[in-house]
């Protein structure tokens, strides 16, 4: 019962994360080695808004800090893109780089700002309740909620209004979308900040009862990373599907063998993955 | 002895019958052309028969090898060279480095006597060709008709016993046009095969001796060049049912 | 006679501006008794031979591979473990744990023979994170996160030490050049611009990527054990990410697809990199912060700048180009 809703809790984590990933993929051809750095800022930008402008001042300032937050980390992923990006963007392995890059040096500054022991973030809804006898704290909990929420607000976003048609088009069919006259560019950045505002989005959440340490950019990355090959780049549905797939395995591996030998496990399957199937479990070949 | 033999080709994609069993043969130094309206399964014959996509039933047969399962670079190596419908430049390398390539397969490196006397063999050819001027420059600076020549002559150096074009005359000048057509008379001449896919019709039909006509996946004619710009099937294909 | 007549190529296009930096490292021992320095131009040259071995195959076929850690600490770590539990000489350890990357690569390059963009690159990565996971997990001969300490070093004198290490860099530095001017290069690069048309060519494309990976792996095999031995310590870091990503960084910056380019990132760098320890709070963010720079405005590579390209003469100095009048 607990490994459930631990588990739901990390696939609901997971799929706020890898959601974004996978969708500036499709649309811009970018892989954001950077995008765990956005799940970064989320924790840290909600602590540095809430300390250093509303001085620490109650529950109320707390939610306007997140909030703030994952605006701001929208607004720096649209900069990132316009700026840092958009002139070599055919080049896969200059987008790899600059991302990279750009993740080591925010994790420096964070290094330096804050230090490498953790930093503490109040929690937006203290305590815990009791489920069927397991105690379960209740500010990952909330994440289920949130995550049902803005998932089918996304899906809905994508495939209802004109803006996200647009944005929905060039991610199935890029050629496609340029001849009905659909700007790549606009939705690549729209995408860019789209994509950061939900990888924020889930820092800030779980930054209370997680170590928000200015290394911690670099797991969310890979499991993001992992997520979209397993779920199949190109496919939203296929990601989360896998979020949740990868968030109940690790849970059930790490009470059933050793947290390492689960990670170690995960690799291998992923390889395996690349080497016979690279267009996952519900994605389409590389265009 | 028929130097090309196939027989009752079939490839199919999802539920689309791209190729519906055709069936042809080439002789040692015949040229042959093949016609059809866009989408008819042209290229998708080509690349099936030089390894590039796996067929669903029939057969094919170079030179006595049944070249079914073969890897593209080994039915080159038999003798079996191709071109593509969209020019295939090496980008971000010399001329003279790109035209050195196929210079390294197998079947190239058996038939010349030196690796210095095979640079000198093919600086000599792009010569010929009127290339000297472009020999050292990077690929990235040549017009497209003097990729499209640059393409056929790289085929060349694999030395074919067949060489199948893919649209050579595509998107280039008259000019152009009669340069490759002396080019693949006078290699023919030496004993070189040859299959071109065209849709330029008119010179097609003054360089080749045979033609066959595809429509969708279909084999509809075959015959001399006037034999089959007569026959109604071939008419109707691309003028439509009016055009009878 | 033979010999002499097919190593010809080795002095043909050579770049002058790699043989000066090459005599100049040589010469800075003899110039000045500073062990410091000469310790960070000793490390300057590993990195530097991690950073050429990573070019031959990245910088020929574009195919990023993100997890070279995998090659270099999988070979230190096997040198280490082969001298400090046998008595294997450092002098056999290296060829020996080298000639394991090599293999290695035959392997990983054979899995991911179909694999292109990100899904290579992520392959590659999935592999050194395998390794690095091992070095926690194997602990007992690995040391955990400590490493193995206490290695052999190749001679007792700091200053003949920094000259082994300088003559595998040469070494390998021609090694590298030599294959990249071949054939083996020129259908490198061919598979780079168009891997259809180079089959269409008659050539055995898998054979050729598989071979680059091995030799890669091979290079960088040599590269770890000597870096293994000549810091007398071997640790998880040498399997870590963030050394995959340094090597592509410092190949990037200096200029892919040249093997001259890495030359200069790695040494560049390395001494940039020790420069700025004045400032030794904000070091590393100066530093990547210069990283980011320097990308931004050379994404090629400083090598592979245009106006060196289209210059007679720069070409020729810095990239060994002999344009025929």
């Amino acid at each position: 019962m607990e490994i459930l809703i631990i588990g739901t809790v990390r696939g609901a984590l997971y799929s706020l994360i890898a959601v974004g990933f996978v969708l500036i993929f499709s649309v811009g051809g970018i892989l954001n080695l950077a995008h765990g750095t956005y799940y970064m800022l989320g924790a840290y930008l909600t602590y540095i808004f809430y300390t250093f402008v509303f001085g620490a001042g109650g529950i109320n300032l707390l939610l306007i800090s997140a909030i703030l937050s994952v605006l701001s980390v929208g607004i720096i992923a649209c900069l990132v893109y316009y700026i840092l990006l958009r002139p070599h963007i055919q080049s896969l392995l200059y987008v790899m780089v600059m991302t990279l890059a750009l993740a080591l040096f925010v994790g420096e500054v964070m290094s330096l700002l804050f230090g490498v022991s953790g930093t503490r973030v109040p929690s937006l809804i203290e305590g815990s309740i009791s489920i069927g006898g397991i105690k379960v704290i209740n500010q990952q909990l909330i994440l289920i909620p949130i995550t049902a929420l803005i998932l089918p607000a996304l899906w809905y976003f994508l495939k209802k209004t004109k803006m996200g048609q647009g944005v929905d088009a060039v991610a199935q069919q890029r050629t496609g979308a340029i001849l009905m006259g659909v700007s790549v560019e606009t939705a690549t950045l729209i995408t860019s900040g789209l994509s950061a505002s939900l990888a924020a989005l889930a820092g800030a959440l779980i930054a209370p009862v997680s170590s928000v340490v200015p290394e911690m950019w670099l797991f969310p990355l890979i499991k993001a990373f992992a997520i979209a090959i397993l779920g199949g780049i190109g496919s939203l549905v296929g990601s989360v599907i896998a979020s949740f797939v990868i968030g109940y395995a690790e849970i059930l591996g790490s009470f059933l063998i050793s947290e390492q030998l689960t990670e170690l496990v995960a690799l291998v399957v992923i390889i395996l993955v690349l080497v016979f199937k690279p267009s996952g479990i519900m994605g389409y070949k590389l265009r | 002895m028929n130097l090309l033999e196939i027989s009752n080709l079939t490839k199919t994609f999802g539920g689309l019958r791209a190729l519906e069993r055709i069936s042809l043969t080439v002789k040692p130094q015949e040229i042959l052309g093949i016609i059809g309206p866009n989408g008819a399964g042209k290229t998708t014959l080509f690349n099936c028969i030089t390894g590039f996509l796996p067929f669903d039933s029939g057969s094919v047969v170079f030179d006595g090898h049944n070249i079914q399962g073969k890897k593209p670079y080994q039915i080159v190596n038999l003798g079996l060279t191709r071109t593509w419908q969209l020019l295939k430049p090496f980008f971000g390398m010399r001329v003279i480095e790109a035209m050195m390539v196929p210079s390294f397969s197998k079947r190239a490196r058996s038939s010349h006597l030196s690796k210095k006397n095979e640079k000198e063999n093919i600086a000599g050819i792009l010569q010929d060709m009127g290339l000297t001027k472009q020999l050292w420059l990077e690929v990235d600076n040549l017009s497209q008709g003097e990729l499209k020549l640059l393409d056929i002559l790289r085929a060349f150096v694999t030395r074919p016993k067949i060489l199948l074009l893919d649209e050579p005359f595509s998107g280039l000048s008259h000019k152009e046009i009669e340069n490759i057509s002396r080019l693949i008379r006078k290699l023919n001449n030496e004993g070189l095969t040859v299959v071109i896919i065209e849709h330029r019709l008119r010179e097609l039909m003054k360089l080749v001796q045979k033609v066959v006509v595809i429509n969708f996946g279909n084999k509809i004619a075959e015959g001399t060049p006037e034999q089959v710009v007569r026959e109604p099937k071939v008419i109707e294909a691309y003028l439509g049912k009016r055009g009878t | 006679m033979n010999l002499l007549k097919r190593l010809a190529p080795l002095t043909q296009n050579q770049s002058p501006f790699g043989l000066i930096i090459l005599i100049a490292m040589a010469l800075f021992p003899l110039m000045s008794d500073n062990i410091f320095y000469l310790e960070i131009i000793k490390l300057a040259a590993i990195y530097a031979i991690f950073a050429m071995s990573w070019d031959i195959l990245t910088g020929y076929t574009h195919e990023v591979n993100f997890g070279f850690a995998f090659f270099i600490g999988g070979a230190g770590y096997l040198s280490g473990i082969l001298t400090s539990h046998l008595p294997v000489s450092p002098y056999l350890a290296i060829p020996m744990a080298a000639l394991a990357a090599g293999v290695s690569g035959i392997f990983i390059g054979y899995l991911t023979l179909r694999l292109k963009g990100p899904y290579f690159a992520m392959a590659t990565l999935a592999f050194a994170s395998i390794l690095f996971k091992l070095s926690f997990i194997l602990y007992g001969i690995t040391g955990g996160e400590e490493g193995i300490s206490g290695l052999d070093a190749f001679t007792d004198d700091p200053t003949k030490d920094f000259f082994v290490v300088w003559g595998v860099m040469v070494a390998i530095y021609l090694v590298l050049c030599l294959y990249a001017r071949s054939k083996h290069g020129i259908i490198l690069k061919a598979i780079r611009a168009d891997e259809d048309a180079t089959q269409s060519a008659g050539i055995n494309t898998a054979y050729y990527k598989i071979e680059a990976f091995a030799i890669s792996g091979f290079m960088a095999g040599i590269g770890g054990g000597v870096f293994t031995h000549s810091q007398m310590h071997i640790g998880p870091t040498m399997l870590s990410g963030y050394l995959s990503v340094i090597v592509v960084l410092l190949a990037m910056i200096g200029g892919m697809g040249t093997i001259v380019g890495p030359l200069l990132g790695a040494i560049c760098l390395s001494i940039v990199n020790e420069s700025l320890r004045i400032v030794e709070e904000y070091r590393i963010i100066i530093y990547t912060g210069l990283l980011i720079l320097f990308i931004y405005l050379a994404p090629d590579g400083l090598v592979n700048l245009k106006f060196i390209k289209d210059s007679r003469l720069l070409s020729f100095i810095f990239l060994g180009d002999r344009k025929p009048t």
